[in-house]
């Protein structure tokens, strides 16, 4: 790096329409400042060599009072200073507090040490993907201690604090990949809470929405089962290791017969699951409560059937997986 | 009028530092000018422990092996401990409200000596109980000490909020010392506006001391409290550390470049020959920016993001630029001081303009800060934690080092060589500004703060740094060496070496236990 890159280059390359509402205010103050400590530092350094003691016992002006045209000056020139840096800051700040109408909306989770990304279709990344050219909303939240969310290339800074909602909105204007990181300490791993933002142009953005929309694309039956237990958030009341919960546990579950509350016999096969799914409560297994939502319209045939195959991994009774049987 | 003439101790005094000698009479003392160098020694060391701890993450940035992240987490929340809290803010009140204050106010002694005594005490076990949990069990929860995180931290918490604790209290006992000495023990005829500027910062601080020491006190052990058993206020909400936090540290250590303001009037007036221009216009700056500099902590609790609402961050940032007019008016007051003055150089002004250079620099940061939309961006990054860099090293040592070159002689009775301090100084200044001015640029560039270790930033800055700090360390070390050295080779001081005029000077270098025989005579702040 050489030395008159060092002096200009102050912050990275722009890339959002937030930036040039940090860069122009911060250059102006800078230049304000350094030509005001050298107006005071210069100030100093000549007195201290034009009145400098000339013999030992040397006595000049002992008292003196302050020239009010300088001290009005002075203060004049401090405060113009601070409101100036003020003001010129003032825009950039309130048009970061209020997100555009119709921003992308995605919701930000930040823990130790990881990020996740959720968007409007249910896709979880923990990378942040956006398009350019379109305002971008986090809601930003935190499930343990107290993180940030910044992406310097974009001059967004935000926290994410637990217990709040806190947002944060911007718009790309450069397609790349840009680092990110958070800037709030929040333990050991500290130093690997780091991803990135991949802003893509419009059209590559929607071919990227509709490739990761399809969570059968590069996954087995098996392990789209598994994610959509952690998506729908399943595992609130039911485990996966034999653990009573408010619901049963899925394992050895498939292929095993029940009692049901109405006092008949239910073998849990594909039937039954598909049933417990759409209209949970017409066949509730004893000693469990009829009280679980269902999931008609959200849940659909394709994904049941990667259910059950999941299902039957976790099962004793359920034989071999089909996806597991292709591997062998 | 001649310099050095006037004197009131009788010759045949012996010095403080004659008279009673031992490690006996050293420990039980009660004397004010003992306890001062005491405090000089102990803050000194913390200031050396605390740089010390900063060279792992240094080391880090240069590519160091088999540093892990948590030893180098562990090394950044002792750096800041120690010289936050056991140098920064109580470094000046303690070194010159002790060693100097009854001096300059025409006393014989603190007004509660015995109290001088229990300040020392609970500031050193304050610092070895930090000490200890370096080795008992490290902790590494950044030094805001934020309440999720030292609530889990499996290190020492304990005995580091017993530390803090014991630290804050000295700082609490310190600040009530200088307050009632202030009001009690002012030579007979001097009025408050007969105190020189250096006595009004200290009074002025000791507000600080009693409210935040106290204050923080009671916060730290509640977090303490919450802690060991889940009991208290922080362990319902965790979010309320940050907030107590920022409200009490916030002003201390802003408010730490006072005393140290004070400090560089004094050398100012007293090697200029003058009386401070503007004096009571620079007196009323000062209350001024006590007051301020109670309402300023939001712009610092905005800056670390915590979900403070839009219009009260403006708010705050608004107040915060207000104290541009208390600094105004206090660095005119310098300026018209020298002017037209008998300027003594060589000796304590490399460190005067240094201390001035970097507090300036310091407050010009403030105002990046205080402009909203830059703030927002900056408020975590690298640029907040060099201006907490420029704050200890390039304000508070700074002053330190102006204070002890001005009074050396007063304090240990020698003659430095002043040309070695000078070249010393002026490679300090060259070194820390290399080693800073990098940071900032990492920081406009988005590392976060305090993450010197693991930069990703512009190439070459971590090693342009880290040169600076070299070059800074020996210029330091050259400093340090010489004042060391005088103590045994140099020239015997005289009573007024720099011709000032405010009361330490009319008593021998170094004084006798009892300062002054005669309570000395009062005509105004400054006589010559």
């Amino acid at each position: 790096m050489t030395g008159s890159a060092l002096l200009s280059t102050w912050f990275p390359e722009a890339a959002s329409t937030h930036a040039a509402s940090v860069d122009e205010p911060f250059y102006w103050i800078y230049f304000a400042a350094v030509c005001f400590l050298a107006l005071f530092m210069g100030l100093v350094l000549i007195q201290l060599r034009v009145y400098r003691r000339q013999d030992r016992d040397q006595l000049g002006a002992v008292t003196g009072r302050p020239n009010p045209v300088f001290v009005t000056l002075w203060v004049a020139a401090a405060m113009g200073l601070a409101l100036f840096g003020f003001i010129t800051g003032l825009p950039g700040f309130i048009n970061q507090t209020t997100p555009p109408w119709g921003a992308f909306e995605i919701d930000v989770t930040a823990s130790q040490w990881a990020w996740e990304f959720t968007y409007p279709n249910g896709h979880v990344a923990d990378t942040l993907h956006v398009p350019v050219g379109r305002p971008i909303r986090l809601n930003l939240g935190s499930t343990d201690v107290s993180h940030s969310l910044a992406v310097p290339a974009l001059r967004v800074n935000k926290a994410a604090v637990p217990g709040r909602e806190v947002q944060a909105w911007f718009e790309v204007t450069t397609p790349g990949t840009y680092a990110l990181q958070s800037n709030t300490f929040s333990g050991d791993g500290f130093a690997d809470m780091r991803s990135e933002l991949v802003a893509h142009a419009p059209v590559d953005f929607g071919a990227w929405m509709e490739e990761v929309s399809d969570i059968f694309k590069g996954r087995t039956l098996v392990e789209v089962g598994e994610l959509l237990y952690t998506r729908h958030g399943c595992a609130a009341c039911h485990s996966v290791d034999g653990t009573k919960l408010v619901g049963p546990s899925f394992k050895d579950l498939y292929g095993y017969e029940f009692d049901t509350i109405e006092g008949a016999r239910v073998l849990a096969d594909d039937a039954y699951i598909r049933q417990s799914i759409l209209e949970p409560n017409i066949s509730v297994i004893a000693g469990y409560q009829p009280i679980m939502a269902s999931f008609t319209g959200i849940i659909d045939d394709r994904e049941i059937e990667a259910i059950t195959a999941w299902f039957k991994t976790l099962s004793s009774k359920g034989g071999a997986a089909p996806d597991a049987q292709e591997e062998n | 009028m001649s310099v050095g003439t006037r004197t009131t101790a009788a010759e045949t005094q012996p010095s403080y530092l004659a008279d009673k000698r031992g490690l006996g009479e050293w420990f039980s003392t009660c004397d004010h000018k003992k306890i001062g160098l005491m405090f000089l020694g102990w803050t000194v060391f913390a200031l050396l422990v605390g740089s010390l701890s900063g060279v792992f993450p240094v080391a880090k940035s240069l590519g160091g092996r088999g540093l892990e992240p948590r030893f180098i987490f562990e090394a950044t929340t002792y750096h800041r401990l120690l010289l936050l809290f056991l140098f920064l803010v109580p470094a000046l009140p303690s070194v010159f409200g002790f060693f100097l204050l009854p001096m300059q106010l025409g006393a014989r002694n603190m007004a509660l000596p015995a109290l001088s005594r229990f300040s020392l005490r609970f500031y050193v076990i304050g610092l070895v109980l930090i000490l200890v949990s370096m080795f008992t069990g490290p902790i590494a929860t950044g030094w805001t000490l934020a309440a999720p995180l030292s609530s889990t931290d499996p290190g020492s918490f304990i005995l580091v909020a017993a530390g803090l604790f014991c630290a804050t209290l000295s700082w609490f006992l310190t600040g009530i010392n200088i307050f009632v000495t202030v009001h009690y023990k002012r030579a007979p005829g001097m009025g408050f506006f007969d105190m020189p500027i250096m006595a009004w910062s200290l009074y002025l601080t000791s507000y600080m001391l009693i409210a935040v020491g106290v204050l923080f006190g009671v916060v730290i052990a509640y977090l303490a409290a919450s802690r060991a058993g889940d009991v208290g206020l922080f362990a319902l909400n965790p979010g309320l550390w940050t907030d107590y936090f920022w409200f009490l540290v916030t002003p201390s250590v802003f408010f730490a470049l006072l005393p140290g303001m004070g400090v560089v009037f004094e050398v100012v007036a007293g090697i200029s020959r003058r009386a401070v221009v503007g004096y009571r216009m620079v007196v009323g700056a000062m209350i001024t920016l006590l007051g301020l500099s109670f309402l300023t902590w939001g712009v610092y609790l905005a800056g670390q993001g915590q979900g403070q609402d839009p219009t009260t961050t403006l708010v705050f940032s608004a107040i915060s630029l207000l104290t541009a007019v208390p600094v105004a008016l206090l660095t005119y007051g310098l300026l018209a001081t020298m002017n037209q003055g008998s300027i003594a150089g060589d000796g304590p002004d490399t460190f005067m303009v240094g201390f001035l250079l970097h507090g300036g620099i310091v407050c010009l940061m403030g105002v990046f800060l205080a402009s909203p939309a830059p703030g927002a961006y900056l408020g975590t990054t690298m640029f907040v934690s060099t201006q907490l860099d420029y704050l200890v090293w390039g304000g508070a040592v700074f002053a330190l080092l102006a204070g002890l070159h001005y009074w050396w002689p007063k304090m240990v009775g020698v003659e430095y060589s002043r040309e070695v301090a000078r070249i010393g100084g002026i490679f300090a200044i060259i070194g820390l500004n290399l080693a800073l001015i990098p940071r900032l640029i990492m920081g406009t560039q988005g590392v976060a703060q305090d993450m010197i270790a693991f930069v990703d930033g512009p190439a070459g800055l971590s090693e342009l740094s880290a040169l600076g700090w070299l070059i800074a360390t020996l210029g330091m070390g050259v400093v340090a060496g010489n004042l060391y050295a005088s103590t045994w080779s140099g020239r015997k001081a005289e009573a007024n070496p720099w011709g000032a005029g405010t009361l330490e000077w009319r008593t021998d270098s170094p004084p006798p236990e009892k300062n002054f025989e005669t309570p000395p005579e009062i005509e105004g702040a400054y006589r010559y």
